[in-house]
């Protein structure tokens, strides 16, 4: 061996290399089993990532929500004023934003109609997103109103809209995603374009990080409903979040297990590799043993043989992987570069990490067996 | 003082519901500088007896001493770690790794011994068997009797007491076959060792020292 090769302190891993590359079919054959399993667990596992991240981003704006309405007990069938400031003494630091709601129809110049309802509301900021235009809090004599209804009456931001004989003037386009309700047809306007309605039809909460969800609907409904009466409806979407987390949770676990089976039968093709070339170098691992090879450094060499089909394997898988990340994440979430994010990368670490030990579990047999073959046995082949 | 000895050794084999006596209380030594072959027709038990000359199998009856220490009962480890530091072999088929070269063939016994470096010994050996212009040769690219040269280097690297030979001209022409035996010749005095060798060849016979004959598992002296 040449002096300066460095693998001249790493006899074991020289060998495996070498023998490896006797037989450079095989190797590959193996190699892209475990390339497979590796792209299958861990591009099934980001997929699951994903669509987390998607559906987190979705529900966000409704986690933090409590929405209360007039119940079936309500003889106003609304809130009044002194509920709302009951309402906001109960929840503290919340924030409250009463809401009137109706339906009209815009029409456009070009004589086209569209249904529409209408919410008006103080803190428009607090409630939505718009994806054009400004949001102020207050709105004053302006207007938001969605994506697809623009879109329809071919109205833009500056254009007028009316509203019971009132002009109003776009500020924003609101975002087409916005939670549950993101596709609604809607025209949000100031307060003061329902002045003459007294009661509210709604109040939405937003707590703070540090009110739970659950505690202050609670409150609520204890403060107004009493016995079996339900003078309001409190409701809530802190288990929407929950229960999407835990079917995709379920959905992971599932894709993975598929995924795990196609690295089970990749780790099955090296365990016949393993053993098919031990088998046929059956006389020169005798020799081995013969001029003094020592039980353990044969295993080593051979372990060492199937650990290197699992990191060749591993590391195209996990580039493979990766690739087919990026491509997952710009289609569903639109930021390729996401998919290094712990959440989703962990995956390919989990991928790489399995095939190595798939591997090299699968070599323990033949390395074994190859170990402790009797050399005079072995040199009879 | 003879560096291997065999006393009274019996090895039998069963084979499926018969017992097979291999060798049948043989004694035999060998010291050194001196080389023995071991004659007799096939099935006579001359590869069961350098097995046991090699460390490779174990006696059924008798004692096996390398230097003077029995070594008759030690484990399979024990055994190889005898054989990795006293024992040389040479085979018939050579039995060279394909995929290293001359050199790391040579280096082989002695591989896993990262901190002994005993690369030079290995060049110098080649050198000695007429072999330093082929040091990064791979088998393939080797005669027969050159790959028995690289043989016979690879099983001096350790710098054993005895030097164990199979056949060792059995895949060689007459001419290569007696520059092989020279080789042997010269070495056995330089390396002051003893060579057993096993054999057909007739030629091999008039190198040796001293002639055993084999016979049904019995030595006819």
């Amino acid at each position: 061996m040449n002096r300066s090769n460095p693998l001249r302190h790493f006899p074991s891993v020289l060998m495996a290399w070498r023998n490896l590359g006797r037989n450079r079919v095989r190797t590959a054959l193996a190699t892209l089993g475990i390339l497979i399993g590796v792209v299958a667990i861990a591009s099934l596992g980001m997929a699951t990532a994903a669509l987390q991240q998607q559906a987190t981003a979705d529900l966000q704006g409704l986690s933090n929500e409590v929405t209360v309405s007039a119940g079936p007990d309500n003889t106003n069938h609304g809130l009044t004023d002194d509920q709302v400031t009951d309402i906001r003494t109960v929840t503290g630091d919340a924030t409250v934003i009463p809401e009137k709601t109706n339906f009209t129809t815009l029409s456009a110049r070009n004589g086209v109609e569209a249904p529409v309802s209408v919410t008006a509301l103080t803190k428009a900021d607090a409630m939505y997103n718009i994806s054009r235009g400004e949001i102020s809090n207050r709105l004053q004599s302006g207007g938001l109103i969605s994506e697809s209804v623009a879109r329809q009456l071919n109205l833009d931001i500056g254009d007028p809209v009316a509203y019971e004989g009132q002009l109003y003037r776009i500020q924003g386009i609101l975002s087409s995603s916005q939670g549950l309700g993101g596709s609604r047809r809607e025209l949000v306007l100031p307060m003061s374009a329902m002045a003459n309605e007294e009661q509210y039809d709604s109040v939405t909460v937003l707590t703070t990080p540090e009110q739970s969800v659950e505690t202050l609907t609670t409150d609520i409904e204890s403060r107004f409903n009493e016995n079996d009466e339900e003078i309001i409806r409190v409701r809530n979407f802190a288990g929407v979040q929950e229960n999407v987390d835990s079917f995709l949770g379920t959905l992971r676990i599932g894709l993975i297990g598929i995924g795990s089976i196609s690295l089970v039968v990749a780790s099955v093709a090296i365990l016949n590799v393993m053993l098919m070339s031990t088998v046929e170098r059956k006389g020169e691992i005798g020799v081995l043993r013969a001029v003094g090879i020592r039980r353990g450094e044969v295993l080593r060499m051979i372990l060492t043989e199937a650990a290197f089909l699992g990191v060749i394997g591993g590391l195209l898988g996990v580039v493979v992987s990766a690739v087919i990340g990026v491509i997952l994440f710009e289609v569903l979430l639109g930021s390729p570069l996401e998919a290094f994010n712990w959440a989703s990368a962990q995956y390919l670490v989990y991928g790489m990490a399995f095939a190595v030990i798939a591997s090299v579990v699968s070599g323990l047999y033949p390395a074994w067996k190859a170990a402790n073959e009797r050399p005079v046995e072995a040199l009879r082949e | 003082m003879s560096v291997i000895e065999l006393v009274d050794v019996v090895k039998r084999y069963e084979n499926g519901t018969e017992l097979i006596t291999a060798l049948e209380e043989v004694t035999f030594q060998a010291t050194h500088g001196e080389m023995v072959t071991i004659i007799g027709p096939s099935g006579s038990g001359k590869s069961t007896l350098l097995n046991m000359i090699g460390l490779l199998d174990t006696p059924t009856e008798g004692t096996v001493r390398l230097n003077n220490r029995e070594v008759t009962d030690f484990s399979p480890d024990q055994l190889t770690e005898e054989r990795r530091s006293e024992i040389g072999f040479v085979f018939q088929d050579y039995h060279l790794l394909p995929m290293l070269t001359a050199t790391e063939n040579v280096e082989l016994p002695t591989m896993w011994d990262t901190e002994i470096d005993r690369h030079d010994r290995a060049v110098d050996l080649l050198e000695r068997v007429g072999l330093g212009d082929r040091r990064t040769h791979q088998p393939n690219q080797l005669s027969g009797g050159q790959r028995q040269r690289v043989a016979i280097a690879r099983a001096l690297i350790n710098e054993p007491d005895i030097l164990l030979a199979d056949e060792p001209t059995g895949n060689l022409d007459q001419d290569t076959g007696a520059t092989i035996l020279d080789e042997l010749t010269r070495l056995k005095q330089a390396e002051n060792i003893a060579i057993v060798a096993v054999t057909h060849d007739e030629q091999l016979v008039e190198y040796a020292d001293r002639v055993v004959q084999l016979v049904d598992g019995t030595i006819n002296t």
